[in-house]
């Protein structure tokens, strides 16, 4: 499942950050940003025949970068809007991710997304389905699915995907 | 002619995207407005004269399907172009969106996946939107 799972997030959070913030991600990036803290979380949770969340993560001096190639520079000097620039990063990353991952059938709800205070898992005991990490610009950026009910959606997604 | 545009969406961040995108799209834009949900948006119709309308799907108090019912209910906006513009993955709910008249525009969108549809669902000639000079078949990129 990993693998599948894995693919289609990095593939969901690449396009994201590429089409929203003119972003590109290096997967295996070997730079000074390997260093930089992933500071700033960001979490949308879903609802359907899953039930879960998408944590993403970056550096919080990518924030202002991140807010700027959105909406341009003078809407981007806030910091409620930098945050909420990396939230809809987040909800389109989830939201593109689910059908990919399920089918297109299925029907989710996804919660606006809420700021994170801290950059502990999203759930005590609970470790995510998968995580991918990149670099990006003098920073770092990381998503998480977590999936809390209806892991057998992914499961037969799996099995689609194997004998496709 | 030139369009008044209403952008409904919850988020503020993805508000202003779309009203950046549009003024550097070169298309013929007189005003922006904004709603942060269906309710609002439907009030603004009522009061303003809008030409298009650019929808989320997923907000609070009354979302993009409920609002598009009510527009296509009502005599005065039954035709108004409509663009759904979201990260929607269902097939289900965006053919019943589509059987209403509105265009789909998936998020994350290229900004000219965003123009090119505007120019379709609105019926602008590229001489309208080139000018007469240019509507030789010279790309426009932005």
């Amino acid at each position: 499942m990993s693998n599948t799972t894995e693919q289609l997030l990095r593939q969901a959070t690449i396009s994201t950050f590429e089409n929203l913030a003119f972003l590109f991600l290096e997967v295996d990036g070997a730079m000074a940003a390997d260093e930089a803290p992933l500071d700033a979380a960001v979490a949308v949770d879903f609802h359907g025949p899953m039930r879960g969340r998408l944590v993403l993560r970056t550096s919080s001096n990518l924030l202002p970068v991140i807010a700027s190639n959105m909406m341009g520079e003078d809407e981007a000097q806030h910091m409620p809007m930098q945050r909420d620039a990396l939230g809809e990063i987040a909800n389109v990353v989830c939201g593109n991710l689910l059908p990919m991952l399920v089918g297109v059938e299925a029907v989710f709800r996804l919660d606006a997304p809420h700021w994170r205070t801290d950059t502990a898992d999203a759930r005590s005991g609970d470790a995510p389905v998968s995580r991918v990490s990149f670099d990006v610009e003098d920073g770092r950026a990381q998503a998480e699915l977590y999936v809390f009910t209806g892991r057998d959606w992914l499961d037969a997604a799996r099995l689609a995907h194997a004998t496709a | 002619m030139a369009f008044n545009v209403l952008i409904v969406d919850d988020s503020a961040v993805m508000r202003a995207m779309i009203g950046r995108t549009l003024k550097l799209s070169g298309l013929p834009i007189a005003s922006i407005l904004e709603a942060p949900n269906g309710e609002v948006g439907l009030r603004i119709i009522h009061d303003e004269w809008v030409d298009l309308v650019l929808l989320d799907v997923n907000m609070p108090v009354m979302n993009g399907e409920e609002m598009l019912r009510h527009l296509r209910a009502d005599e005065r906006t039954r035709d108004l172009a409509v663009i759904i513009v979201s990260t929607e993955g269902s097939g289900t709910r965006l053919a019943a969106l589509q059987e209403l008249g509105a265009a789909i525009v998936h998020k994350p969108f290229p900004p000219e996946t965003l123009r090119d549809t505007i120019l379709r669902v609105t019926g602008v000639t590229d001489v309208e939107y080139y000018g007469t000079t240019a509507a030789t078949g010279d790309h426009l990129d932005f």
